[in-house]
């Protein structure tokens, strides 16, 4: 089997509402969704979501290296059954490039493998869950409160509850954080757990104050107080913190969990499909984080699609020890989601696992298209 | 508890008058396509009331099932003799329109609109639960409708050309319809105090069914075919 086109589809999906934090507010879906289609008319669809202050990839420079770069090696060549040859088949095809400036394509390198993934296995019949197999039946997500005032995150965490997550994240480094934390905490009550995220807003003295000033209200962990890059500043807060450190920002590449293990430096991986490059990738970072006793949370996009949702799906049903999941929001954040049957999670956050061929959803060609900003088209590319 | 609730409902009506598709239907700037397309979303939303309608008469409190089952006989075009049933109206609007040739795949949308609402995983643990976050729904189209509905008709009537004939369906649901919507937002009030919610979590939970604005989605962002998009006249 070979792939013979592409379609390259920056969408821009508007958000049902405005979702804000330490580093950036979005009002829309800046996801790119990646179309391959094989020999026989077969297609696939993978999506990744860029993110400057992470990855350091941009939509519009994500579509440049989807097109220039990665596509022309991969177009034309022969594909691995990875239900025999395993996951890491289809990865090994994606080649290693980085664009300068960019700490590591992986937003590209996920939509592209999730792509040829969703291709092979459609054209074969298979299910991503042969090649991940779930080890639960049910996949539990919790809630993301953005950043905002008092009022209204309160009035977000009440909805949670009355929705029955059973975890709930908010944002801080806006502010106030002690105070939202303090009210947060009330509106879901002693039994919901609560994270925070900090989107790498503080240096280590304002991280260690604010956690020292919160630890009284059950934290259950910190992520990413920190910028990237701090590690040995890193290690001291996690030595010095009452409360757990998880990374997000700092954990892009397996070197990356390589470096934070050899540290010690953190608690807690926070484990995104897209920022980690893939679903092998992420399959690989979690592994060195069972080895390491380091916990995991299986974490998502801010404005994905059920295409990328659907894959931290399979990911989060197929590792063995999982603290937290987050994603699937569908149209609780998008005013449409791409897929026939929607992801979303229901009451207490519960979703099943997917079993139907790929990665288990359908796409709507026609809303693909409608909130497609750009779409680029390429035939096959050169041939190897 | 009515105060938040009819502060919501209007702010939703506004964006959607103040909305540029609204506005260029209204001042006729839209395309014929734009027209069609208006119209084939709003058969689309309404067609299957009566099936709304009749899930929350089931649901209905006893002090408020009289009104309810009124609305559903009135829905069904069986409440007097000379009564017309609602989606027959509409189904008259898509044939004076021009849209008969894509009202099967309409019904079919609308149906499967349903059939979707029914598959999805529910975000609420009890049936009294989703039963207020429908009635909100239904009560927030009544509510919009009977302040806006009017002006939809002048612009189809004046830069569409549909008949007044065309347009029955907007009639029953404009400013003569208002204590329609009066009595909706009551009804929202019973059912909280029949079924016993906490008032803090009935406000949180229909603060989240308006969260988004559906009367710009139903209307606006879905897609419905028109018979342009389907390759007809």
């Amino acid at each position: 089997m070979k792939l013979v086109s592409v379609n390259v589809h920056a969408l821009e999906i508007p958000f049902v509402e405005e979702f804000s934090h330490s580093a950036q507010i979005r009002l829309a879906s800046d996801s790119v969704v990646v179309r391959v289609v094989n020999e026989d008319g077969a297609a696939g669809f993978g999506e990744g979501a860029a993110r400057p202050y992470v990855t350091g990839e941009t939509p519009d420079a994500m579509v440049e290296h989807l097109v220039r770069g990665l596509w022309p090696k991969l177009a034309g060549l022969e594909l691995p059954d990875p239900v025999e040859d395993g996951l890491g088949s289809v990865g090994a095809l994606i080649p290693e490039m980085a664009p300068p400036g960019v700490i590591a394509p992986n937003a590209a390198r996920c939509a592209l493998e999730l792509a040829t993934l969703d291709c092979i296995l459609r054209a074969t019949g298979s299910s991503l869950a042969t090649l991940l197999p779930p080890r639960r039946e049910v996949v539990v997500y919790g809630g993301v409160i953005t950043a905002g005032s008092i009022d209204k995150v309160v009035r977000r965490a009440r909805q949670m509850k009355i929705v029955g997550l059973n975890d709930v994240k908010l944002k801080v480094g806006v502010g106030n954080d002690v105070e939202r934390v303090r009210a947060v905490r009330q509106a879901i009550g002693p039994d919901v757990s609560l994270r925070l995220d900090a989107n790498g807003a503080w240096n280590l003295e304002e991280a260690l104050k604010f956690l020292l000033a919160v630890a009284p209200f059950t934290i259950a962990a910190v992520e990413q107080p920190l910028p990237r890059g701090a590690m040995g500043d890193l290690k001291a807060l996690r030595e010095a913190s009452p409360i757990p450190v998880m990374v997000d920002e700092s954990l892009v590449t397996v070197q990356d969990a390589e470096a934070l293990v050899a540290e010690q430096a953190v608690d807690m991986f926070n484990i995104r499909v897209s920022k980690c490059g893939g679903l092998q990738r992420s399959v690989e970072i979690a592994r060195l984080a069972a080895q390491a006793g380091i916990g995991v949370q299986v974490g998502s996009q801010v404005g994905e699609t059920a295409v990328l949702s659907a894959a931290g799906r399979h990911l989060a049903a197929y590792l063995p020890d999982v603290d937290f999941v987050e994603g699937s929001y569908g149209t609780m954040l998008l005013v449409e989601d791409l897929s026939v049957e929607s992801v979303r999670f229901g009451h207490g956050g519960r979703a099943s696992v997917l079993s139907g061929p790929g990665l288990g959803v359908d796409v709507v060609e026609e809303r693909l298209r409608k909130y497609s900003k750009r779409v680029v088209d390429l035939p096959g590319g050169a041939k190897r | 508890m009515r105060t938040t609730i009819e502060a919501a409902f209007s702010h939703h009506v506004d964006q959607l008058t103040d909305s540029t598709p609204f506005r260029r239907l209204e001042c006729g700037e839209a395309s014929s396509e734009d027209f069609d397309r208006f119209l084939a979303n709003l058969i689309r939303t309404h067609v299957k009331s009566p099936q709304l309608v009749a899930f929350l008469y089931a649901l209905a409190p006893p002090d408020a099932s009289g009104d309810v089952l009124h609305n559903l006989l009135e829905e069904l075009g069986i409440e007097d003799e000379s009564g017309v049933a609602h989606p027959a109206m509409l189904h008259d609007l898509a044939a004076r329109a021009g849209l008969a040739p894509v009202l099967p795949e309409l019904e079919r949308l609308a149906a499967d609109d349903l059939r979707r609402i029914a598959s999805e995983p529910l975000l609420f643990a009890t049936l009294k639960e989703v039963g207020l976050a429908a009635l909100c729904e239904v009560v927030a189209f009544e509510f919009m409708l009977s302040r806006v509905a009017s002006r939809i008709e002048r612009a189809l009537e004046t830069h569409r050309g549909l008949s007044p004939e065309a347009l029955t369906w907007f009639h029953h649901h404009s400013e003569v319809d208002i204590a329609h919507a009066e009595q909706g937002l009551r009804h929202i009030e019973d059912y909280v105090r029949y079924y016993g919610f906490d008032e803090e979590d009935a406000r949180s939970l229909i603060e989240l069914t308006q969260r988004e604005n559906v009367f710009i989605k139903r209307y606006f962002t879905q897609v419905s075919p028109t018979t342009a998009s389907a390759g007809g006249g």
